[in-house]
């Protein structure tokens, strides 16, 4: 009978145990409907969420609805928006009831002095003309500033075609402010003419990925199957696509047979009422998406499938503990 | 429900269940130890979990509660579970 122990030896099986029964229940918010940039390419406003339901405006129906969501099980809250900063009283309710991780573009500093652990990543399009393409100004000299040393951030590095062979300047740039790095895909929701993903480039990236986590082991969060998932899509001989996700809202979740999934996983929109299909964009072809959080998801929740010989398994442990780094479940 | 209700029959039956809801291929039911750490050795994780739970529940007319999930990590505690609460409700 193939079991943990026949696979790993007693190292592997201490790194598995550790984060075996981490028992994760994450759910998503959009925090606020509102921005401070406007960035093509993002699917909150190219997929028209901003609209799709009004902000709650009371702070006490804030707090009554995380109370519920405890109650519910999530153990995990991720606030994305909109720009989650700019209703500091709204991410605080979430930081003084659940472990919180707040995505920002890292314009607004969180203060420390109020948010003391509370886990930061900091959007990340590209090197300084992409950012000005993509997102109307170079937001990585404020960021920066803003962020220099904090040991509860990481930057979450968007990769673009147009970067292929210039992510190493970046990463160096993110270690020499004291910060670290996850790294992800757009998905280029709007089209933007020279960003969309052409046949060959995954494969340079997927190389390129692998040679900045070799050469930047302390500065970048990630693992190599992680990249080749990613990159090519595919996993232990599957597609992702809708069938496969494990990132749908449960009570929108209507596929049979049903995948392995996030259980209890939802994404709340800012009315606290509306739930939104997935982890990204509704109107996204999920058989392109980039979604880095739904590919790693993917690998997670689909455990016993890794159970089968011992590099299969080492590589399903390397990615959770890349997701559990990522959340500071376990230490960097 | 099940015939046997002994706590040998219990483990057999709830063994059965775990090979067929997880699709174990290399292991029977005389061959599945009731002490193996279902999380730490077999690798199940909170969904199987649930599934499984949802079985249980259905053949033994039983009420399983996400929270004891935790204490359910080996075949002879999930059937010793299942023999406490039939206590308690018969």
């Amino acid at each position: 009978m193939i079991t943990i122990s026949t696979l790993l030896d007693k190292e592997w099986h201490e790194r598995y145990k550790r984060i075996a029964n981490l028992n994760i229940r994450s759910s998503i918010y959009d925090v606020t409907n509102r921005c401070n940039l406007r960035c093509q390419g993002c699917f909150f406003f190219s997929s028209g969420e901003h609209e799709v339901a009004s902000e709650e405006m009371d702070i006490k129906k804030w707090e009554n609805f995380i109370d519920r969501e405890k109650a519910r099980g999530v153990n995990l809250a991720i606030l994305i928006g909109g720009e989650p900063t700019l209703c500091l009283d709204r991410v605080e309710a979430f930081y003084q009831r659940l472990p919180t991780y707040c995505a920002t573009n890292g314009l607004i500093k969180v203060d420390r002095a109020r948010f003391p652990g509370m886990m930061v990543g900091i959007s990340l399009w590209g090197g300084g003309e992409d950012e000005k393409i993509l997102r109307g100004r170079d937001t990585f000299a404020i960021s920066s500033a803003n962020y220099a040393g904090d040991p509860y951030t990481y930057y979450l590095y968007t990769i673009t075609p147009k970067q292929l062979g210039n992510i190493d300047a970046i990463i160096r740039k993110i270690a020499d402010v004291g910060l670290k790095v996850h790294l992800q895909l757009l998905s280029n929701d709007e089209g933007v003419d020279g960003f969309s993903w052409k046949e060959g480039e995954l494969a340079d990236l997927r190389h390129e990925m692998d040679e900045v986590l070799d050469k930047y082991p302390q500065t970048v969060i990630s693992s190599k199957y992680y990249h080749e998932i990613i990159t090519s899509g595919q996993m232990l001989g599957r597609k992702f696509g809708w069938r496969e996700c494990p990132s749908v809202t449960e009570a929108l979740d209507t596929r049979s047979p049903q995948p392995k999934r996030l259980i209890h996983f939802a994404r709340w929109a800012s009315d606290l009422k509306t739930v939104h299909r997935c982890c990204t964009s509704a109107t996204r072809d999920c058989s392109t998406c980039k979604d880095g959080a739904a590919h790693m998801s993917w690998i997670m929740v689909n455990k016993r499938a890794h159970i089968r010989t011992t590099r299969d398994l080492q590589n399903w442990i390397e990615v959770y503990e890349m997701f559990a780094k990522l959340y500071r479940l376990i230490p960097w | 429900m099940p015939a046997s209700k002994d706590i040998k029959g219990i483990i057999r039956h709830v063994a059965e269940i775990i090979i067929e809801e997880l699709k174990l291929e290399d292991v029977t039911v005389d061959t599945f130890s009731p002490e193996l750490d279902l999380i730490d050795e077999l690798g199940i994780d909170s969904m199987d979990l649930a599934t499984i739970a949802l079985v249980l529940q259905d053949e033994y007319k039983i009420v399983i509660d996400e929270d004891d999930y935790p204490q359910l990590k080996t075949v002879r505690l999930i059937a010793e579970y299942i023999e406490g609460k039939l206590s308690t409700e018969s």
